[in-house]
């Protein structure tokens, strides 16, 4: 056998020079996956863009577009782009305009070693067959290069210890694109021996690229914080569509667990004000209308809001604009306050968890800082309560859980959801690895939204491989099709890759495996309810 | 001996370019990582960033766990142990816990290299205090044991560190990879340390083998002694360690401290804003500094605050 040639990696600099695709998916070198999923031919799920489109829109980085960004039209409007990406830098690293992550961005910009101790731990890089520009070093030295030779009118001395990179539309056309190949799980920073947090770094850039150039990912900016703000929520719906669409669903619920479910809104006083991320409301119902279930049989005092935005959890400025995070956390602390409700419960939805709890909570002063709580710890509450009659036998089949990076790696609720499912759920079985040291979806930092383009063909191949993975480990001895198998979910953007996932891979088909929520189980578990809560078709 | 005689021309005489330049290159360390560490201090407080499992979450850490996963956890006491950042640090210092867990083909090579390192500071720190016991006229060196003993402590700490040092320097080198990935700083950091042990070990044989020299220097240079002269190999290690030691606080060798930051301002900084606690002051005044971030949502000028742009809408 002829030995392969060898190729020269690609470098930090080379993402200036101008080429076609800098570091191309390469299907031979995926990562299989266990049998017999490893007869399904990578080529199968991916899609290259056409000729015309790559006219149209730059893919140079991987031929991949998650952006669709236009070459500018004239050298001048390259100059204006390059011009504003320059005091971007400056403003990334001022205090007045970057105070929020400024000293955790100084202190991973000036710490890399470069040891490479996170490599492995980024499922992207090791599952794309180790594509240097997904290593996580790879962006975070092109900022730092960057950094070095342009920030703050540059400085020549660190920019030759840096290395060497050169500014042009190449370098910041891949470096946007190369911000969406990361989905911001961090454990490359749980890792790092140092603390640096290169996970940051994505974060940051894609602030950069949005907050000064107005460059963002059309679903999460345009169609998602924009919308949300403008309309009440990024699905589009408006207060009398949510309010006629939980109506729909407490009949439903009504009809299937015999007593009669009724969601209240905007009921002032109430103890708990319950945050759905409002995709549940259309595209899983039985969300929703479990949560009702289960607070109407513990009477819970609880209410939804109709107001703009607080009837939708989402908060896509976490991921990348500081300005539209903030925006949205204060409208639903605004309604929090005008219900004066005693706490706000974060349904099923990880990176709403994070947002409304960990990352504002610095900015809700007095009486903004109302009291948030994981619906999985409230969850558990409930249920250790007693006031539920739990039937165990009723979940008699494989289950296994994901961990939401947000719920889990960034707000350390591991325990909780485990504890319900080891109650409900005899044949519970964990993935490898679980808890804090799980692995991502594939799907996070809004890539479960985002497939312009071929963006969802690399959301399958490669970001969501490793969940795929981990999911087929955990059921190996039981993936006959006849046995029907649960991945527990309880986040509601995870629960969208994994729709997207397990169609890609036909795991409904070939395996029997369903996805769902938390809450949909411990519904079905109730010995007042009739059986069959769950309903096993995949949608 | 040659090297006793030079402590003794080195006491009386003037002050040596080697004096000078130690002080000034050891000024230059001390006052840049000053500089440095007052940087990151005065930096102003920044949104939670937390990464699970956090050190100090008394009964939960050993899976990750927050007080997250109270009910209704605002209302109860927070347990935090000091004990375990201890030693969640101590554990990554002493048997570089993450490298062995994730980068296991580079662990024994920093191993080495970082213990060899931990030694020489500790040689260095002995050399210190033997000058300044000696200044106060209170005991010499002899509490070490001799000169024997530090010239064995000298050849383990040196042949750690240099055995370590190549070793990383040849993974660099020797892995594709490895090498693409670093910056020319990391190569510049290795050989540089690689020939400060050389000299080290020429003056280790060739001068110096129970380190008499080198206390008496350090002796003169507390004394801010001025006088004689030193061999020159001797002078060409001092200078070219003070000369590393300027450099170190612009590189990122400062991790040493900077793990502090890190660590327990970053990764472990999970203490919930609630009443009493002194945020509010703070947080107001960063929500009173100029935006002035450009794109259409924003608009920033440089005169509308923070408070400002988040009570607007921003347009698409």
């Amino acid at each position: 056998m002829k030995p392969e040639p060898l190729v020269p990696p690609v470098k930090v600099r080379d993402i200036a020079k101008p080429t076609p695709a800098l570091s191309p998916l390469d299907l031979q070198k995926i990562v299989p996956l266990p049998p017999p999923y490893d007869q399904i031919d990578p080529q199968t799920l991916w899609k290259e863009l056409t000729a015309e489109r790559r006219q149209e829109i730059d893919a140079s980085l991987d031929g991949v577009s998650a952006l669709s960004l236009k070459r500018p039209e004239d050298p001048q409007e390259e100059e204006r782009l390059l011009k504003g990406f320059v005091e971007g830098l400056r403003k990334l690293l001022s205090v007045e305009n970057n105070w929020t992550f400024l000293q955790p961005l100084q202190l991973t910009l000036d710490h890399c070693t470069h040891c490479q101790t996170c490599a492995d731990a980024c499922p992207i890089f090791v599952m794309s067959g180790r594509n240097e520009i997904y290593r996580p070093t790879y962006r975070a030295d092109v900022l730092r290069r960057l950094v070095a030779r342009y920030g703050n009118g540059g400085n020549p001395i660190k920019s030759a210890l840096t290395g060497p990179i050169e500014l042009n539309w190449e370098t910041l056309a891949r470096l946007a694109e190369l911000s969406y190949r990361c989905t911001l799980c961090r454990r490359c920073a749980q890792a790092c021996p140092i603390g640096v947090d290169n996970g940051l770094v994505t974060h940051e850039l894609r602030k950069l690229f949005s907050q000064e150039l107005g460059i963002a990912a059309t679903e999460c900016h345009a169609n998602g914080s924009m919308l949300q703000l403008r309309v009440g929520s990024s699905t589009g719906m408006t207060p009398a569509v949510v309010r006629d669409n939980i109506e729909f669903i407490d009949e439903e619920m009504s009809e299937k667990v015999g007593f009669t479910v009724k969601t209240p809104f905007d009921k002032v006083g109430a103890d708990v004000l319950l945050l759905h991320n409002a995709g549940e409301i259309l595209a899983w119902p039985e969300n929703p209308g479990a949560f009702a279930v289960i607070l109407e049989a513990a009477g819970i005092s609880w209410t939804m809001s109709s107001d703009l935005v607080a009837y939708d959890a989402i908060n896509y400025g976490l991921w990348y604009d500081d300005v539209q995070f903030a925006r949205v956390a204060l409208e639903h602390i605004k309604v929090a306050k005008k219900l004066k409700v005693k706490k706000i419960v974060i349904g099923e939805c990880g990176h709403a968890h994070k947002a409304l709890t960990v990352i504002a909570d610095r900015l809700l002063l007095g009486e903004d800082n109302i009291p948030r709580e994981s619906a999985l710890t409230f969850l558990e509450g409930i249920v250790n309560s007693g006031v539920l009659k739990l039937d165990p036998s009723r979940n008699d089949f494989p289950v296994t859980l994901h961990d939401p990076c947000n719920i889990v790696r960034a707000m350390g609720i591991v325990e909780p959801q485990r504890r319900i499912l080891r109650r409900i759920a005899p044949r519970f079985r964990e993935m490898t690895p679980h808890g804090v040291e799980n692995y991502c979806c594939g799907g996070g930092s809004g890539f479960a939204i985002m497939s312009p383009n071929n963006f969802a063909n690399w959301r399958m191949l490669v970001s969501g491989r490793i969940k795929m993975q981990q999911i087929l480990e955990a059921f190996k001895d039981e993936l006959d099709p006849a046995i029907p198998k649960y991945l527990c979910t309880p986040c509601s953007n995870c629960k969208g890759q994994f729709r997207d996932l397990l169609r890609a891979y036909g795991a409904w088909e070939r395996s029997r495996i369903l996805y769902g929520g938390l809450v949909e189980l411990v519904v079905n578990a109730m010995a007042d309810v009739p059986p069959g809560f769950l309903e096993w078709e995949f949608h | 001996m040659l090297a006793s005689g030079h402590v003794v021309v080195l006491q009386e005489g003037p002050m040596t370019v080697a004096t000078i330049g130690c002080v000034v290159l050891l000024a230059g360390f001390v006052l840049g990582s000053l500089y440095k560490a007052v940087r990151y201090v005065r930096m102003p407080m920044h949104v939670r960033w937390e990464l699970y499992p956090v050190a100090h979450e008394k009964g939960k850490v050993s899976y990750g766990g927050s007080y997250f996963e109270e009910l209704d956890w605002w209302t109860k006491p927070r347990e935090t142990s000091l004990v375990g950042e201890v030693k969640t640090i101590a554990e990554e210092v002493f048997t570089l816990k993450a490298v062995r867990e994730h980068n296991p083909k580079l662990w024994l090579p920093s191993l080495l290299f970082h213990y060899g390192l931990y030694l020489l500071f500790l040689l260095g720190a002995a050399l210190l205090l033997g000058g300044v016991a000696d200044g106060l006229g209170v005991v010499g060196l002899g509490w070490l044991g001799g000169g024997k003993v530090l010239s064995l402590w000298g050849v383990v700490a040196l042949g750690l560190a240099t055995l370590g040092c190549c070793l990383l320097l040849l993974r660099r080198l020797g892995d594709p990879t490895l090498r693409n990935a670093s910056s020319p700083a990391d190569f510049l950091h290795l050989w540089w340390l690689l020939a400060v042990f050389a000299l080290s070990w020429a003056n280790w044989l060739v001068v110096d083998r129970e380190y008499t020299v080198a206390a008496g220097f350090v002796k003169g240079l507390l004394r801010l002694q001025v006088g004689g002269s030193v061999p020159a190999l001797f002078v060409a290690q001092v200078l070219l360690l003070g000369a590393f030691l300027a450099y170190l606080p612009w590189s990122h060798m400062t991790h040493m401290f900077a793990k502090y930051f890190t660590w327990h301002s970053v990764r472990w900084d999970d203490a919930p804003n609630i009443a009493g606690e002194a945020y509010r002051e703070k947080a107001l005044k960063l929500l009173m500094l100029p935006v002035s971030w450009s794109a259409p949502h924003i608009k920033g000028d440089g005169k509308k605050t923070w408070l400002d742009v988040v009570q607007e809408r921003g347009e698409s």
